[in-house]
């Protein structure tokens, strides 16, 4: 099983009683809070952190991209892999990852794309995800929309990188009239493309019929179960059969030498469950963003909400995972037995986790824990 | 004369129309919220005039339309609504929504049409304030924020004085969709439509309630302003419901422009 190192790269750097009198940190805490100089070191920081993680021996290093709030960011995921598509060597590069039904230009996203690509020697796995609420919001797209964007917005940039140009594109939603990008991934046809999952039963299908990695976010394993079941279904209309490589898992993880150190350090994944999720249905849901089914999905998915969840109940849900390296090589191990998942992906630094914590948890990892679990 | 409910078919689509009452034909085109059925104000108006009250394309038990984008569509369509329902040349009435959408077929048409009412209409960017993102808000944070004071509506509790049903929490689902798709972006305006008001020098009346929350009750100056033949009325202790919320004076309001009650 690989393993892949991801930090939010958030910017918790204010009160916490002044984000309390706002109805979400999302969309409304407003950005006098946000600290330029902190912000810049910041920076540093987590793009040291995740050199560090390659150097370790991470199999891939996860990047995301959210908008209008403090929980992440890293507004331009595709920005950010250039970068350690130049200051990286060996890890992959995993954007999990441009939210497609924001996107105005497919084609300068294929670009992009392929840009990153060859900075990093074909080192790119291009996620694609339909984005949360937030983001609908943030750029104004009608989430009435969205599902109809995020596929043609992606039939879009996959003509780019594998037809012949100049065509023309009369989309329902993208027209362009003469696309030639003069720019090419490395990776022939294209870079693995994935998807996350959290409760649209249609991104799973979707995903199966592609082949393309499916990863389910900070899910019980009876839903991740469920989703993977919609995966196959997809792979089983056109005949693919479904591998570990094309299934993955997401959760929050920290290590260190003795488990009351990683408990303490695990506290800080509650902030990310918490906090940052509060917010009415309307700023993550906007009407028309999800179909009945995917509605009722998420109903059945999510019965409490993470952010009502303890610290104690996050752990016992595997949503967390914090103790020794012996520990967490067991937790994982569990994870893969349950859920056939070749890849798990970890959300690795949170909050206030320190810089040194961090490190020392990516020098455990890559010492201990991923050549424990290689093998599985 | 009790209504009856049609199903009218426009450019195959199948729109679920209440009817009733007798004397000229009136169109009259709901908001965001969706068609609230035979309300007093408009069994009062049906004492004179034809009533038809459609439910848009995508709304209630209307057929689906996800192929539109915006309310220039929904006034094409109810262009062509009149001529499917043999209307001849009916006096309109729009509300919220309705009302941009009434505002938008007399500028394309104003031949089609004989008076018009407007009632707190979208569909200007307003020069002061903010039209209220009500997407942003859960249903029963905007029926608080949409009338001035619910005690003083007559018909409160036959619309809104129980939890609704499965059936019903759909239909509303369905209304807030389809009000997404044909107002998000520009919201709950179109730039250019200010423009075109001009060409219309159909007798309008527009109406407004003084404590609006949702629409500025300046956009109705702003409407007064661009139409060469229209009246302002704006309704004091009135939210944007003018219809439900002072059903009477509403009634009466548009009774007297129209002209119906002279006829008798």
């Amino acid at each position: 099983m690989k393993l892949y190192y991801f930090s939010e790269m958030p910017h918790h750097e204010f009160p916490d009683e002044e984000g309390d009198k706002y109805p979400s940190l999302r969309l409304e805490f407003p950005n006098r809070f946000f600290d330029r100089e902190k912000a810049a070191a910041n920076y540093q920081r987590y793009l040291t952190e995740y050199e560090f993680a390659d150097q370790a021996g991470f199999d891939g290093l996860m990047i995301n991209e959210h908008h209008s709030t403090p929980s992440c960011v890293n507004v331009g995921v595709n920005m950010t892999a250039a970068v350690l598509g130049r200051t990286t060597r060996r890890a992959k590069i995993l954007l999990l990852g441009n939210i497609l039904p924001i996107e105005e230009n497919p084609v300068r996203m294929a670009e992009q794309l392929a840009m990153a690509d060859l900075i990093s020697g074909g080192r790119v796995l291009s996620g694609f995800v339909r984005g949360v609420g937030v983001e609908t919001w943030w750029s104004n797209t009608n989430p009435v929309h969205n599902r109809e964007r995020f596929e043609e917005c992606h039939d879009l940039i996959l003509k780019c990188w594998t037809e012949p140009g100049p065509f023309r594109w009369e989309g329902r939603h993208y027209h362009f009239r003469h696309v030639n990008p003069w720019c090419l991934p490395l990776q022939k046809p294209h870079p693995p493309i994935w998807t996350p999952g959290t409760a649209s039963p249609e991104t799973a299908v979707w995903a199966g019929r592609r082949g393309y990695t499916y990863v389910p976010f900070l899910v019980p394993f009876e839903i991740a179960r469920e989703l993977f079941d919609y995966y196959r279904q997809g792979a089983a209309e056109v005949g693919r059969t479904v591998t570990a490589d094309n299934l993955g898992f997401l959760i929050c993880a920290v290590t260190a030498e003795t488990k009351a150190k990683a408990l303490e350090a695990g506290r800080h994944f509650v902030w990310r469950m918490g906090p940052t999720l509060r917010a009415p249905t309307e700023y993550f849901a906007p009407v028309g963003m999800r179909s009945r089914a995917g509605a009722q999905f998420a109903l059945r998915a999510r019965p409490r909400s993470l952010a009502t969840l303890s610290y104690q109940e996050l752990l016992d849900g595997q949503f967390i995972v914090a103790g020794t390296p012996d520990e967490v090589i067991d937790r994982f191990s569990r994870i893969q037995r349950e859920l056939g998942v070749g890849h798990l992906l970890l959300e690795a630094q949170e909050s206030r986790m320190d810089h040194p914590t961090t490190m020392r948890s990516i020098e455990l990892m890559g010492a201990k824990v991923i050549p424990g679990v290689a093998a599985l | 004369m009790r209504p009856r409910e049609e199903t009218i078919s426009v450019g195959g689509v199948s729109v679920h129309t209440w009817i009733g009452g007798q004397g000229d034909p009136l169109l009259v085109l709901h908001g965001a919220g969706g068609n609230r059925g035979w309300t007093r104000w408009l069994a009062q108006v049906a004492e004179r005039f034809t009533v038809l009250a459609p439910t848009h394309p995508g709304f209630g038990r209307s057929g689906d339309a996800d192929w539109m984008d915006g309310i220039d569509d929904l006034a094409r369509f109810h262009l062509w609504f009149i001529e499917a329902a043999g209307l001849g040349r009916p006096h309109l009435v729009g509300h919220s929504i309705g009302g941009w959408t009434a505002a938008e077929m007399a500028t394309m048409s104003p031949g089609s049409i004989d008076r018009l009412v407007l009632v707190a209409p979208v569909g200007l960017k307003p020069e002061k304030g903010e039209i209220l993102d009500v997407f942003y808000y859960s249903p029963p944070q905007l029926l608080t924020m949409t009338v001035h004071d619910p005690k003083t509506v007559p018909e409160w509790d036959e619309l809104y004085g129980r939890a609704p049903t499965p059936a019903e929490i759909e239909i509303a689902t369905r209304n807030r969709e389809m009000a997404a798709r044909l107002t998000w972006k520009p919201y709950m305006h179109n730039p250019r439509l200010a423009h075109f008001l001009p060409r219309v020098t159909n007798p309008t009346l527009i109406v407004w309630g003084r404590e609006d929350r949702v629409v500025p009750v300046e956009c109705g100056e702003q409407y007064r302003r661009l139409l060469p033949n229209a009246d302002l009325t704006v309704l004091e202790r009135c939210g944007h419901l003018p219809p439900v919320e002072q059903p009477e004076i509403f009634a009466r309001l548009v009774l007297d422009f129209l002209g119906g009650h002279n006829r008798r």
